[in-house]
């Protein structure tokens, strides 16, 4: 494996593994949001955002 | 470089990234990561707030300033000109559809999406004119 190939493949390993910033209550919280029991109300909050700013979710019905 | 939303940003800052998403950088558009701030400093009560709430401070800062290596977030200036026209021409999308269009017209033409319900019909119907290939993966 050339240095590069090295650098590269250490960069990938950091990029998959997360933030080290976040505890294992951190990710355990926010994988509630993706797809634990907070997922529907991160969903319609999301939502609810592009409702509430007509210039972040535009006009139409159909953006929200 | 691939530009995400935000089911797949706040899991790649977990470490928990679907194995079927290229091994490339994530992006994210800053509509997308204003949607991810409101969690932190807009709580609407609720368990997910409640839940927010507990993040340790660390885990709030990774939250809100990601690290480039992780999660990029994009400088909208080059792109806003871009994401205006394109909205107009669609009859007035608002923001966060427009820049990740013009994001993804600029990385790959392909949008990424962690969610089938954060992706909306409008977005769709546009990509599928723009000729950007719009991706689900959970």
């Amino acid at each position: 494996m050339t240095k590069g190939e090295q650098l590269l493949a250490d960069m990938r390993r950091a990029r998959r593994s997360g933030d080290p910033r976040l505890d294992d209550a951190d990710r355990a919280i926010l994988r509630r949001l993706t797809s634990g029991d907070l997922a529907d109300e991160f969903a319609e909050a999301l939502a609810q955002d592009l409702a509430d700013d007509d210039l972040l979710g535009g006009t139409s019905p159909d953006d929200k | 470089m691939i530009v995400v939303d935000e089911y797949l940003a706040i899991r790649s800052l977990v470490g928990d990234t679907p194995s079927d998403l290229p091994d490339d950088v994530l992006a994210i558009t800053t509509s997308v990561h204003w949607r991810i701030l409101q969690r932190l400093h807009l709580p609407r009560g609720g368990q997910l707030s409640q839940a927010m709430a507990a993040l340790s401070e660390p885990g709030r800062a990774a939250f809100r300033r990601p690290a480039p290596e992780i999660l990029e977030i994009l400088d909208p200036r080059p792109l806003l000109d871009q994401a205006a026209e394109i909205s107009a021409a669609y009859g007035g999308t608002g923001l966060l559809i427009a820049e990740m269009l013009t994001a993804s017209l600029h990385h790959g033409r392909t949008l990424w999406y962690g969610s089938e319900r954060n992706v909306g019909r409008r977005t769709r119907d546009i990509a599928r004119d723009l000729g950007i290939t719009v991706n689900v993966v959970t």
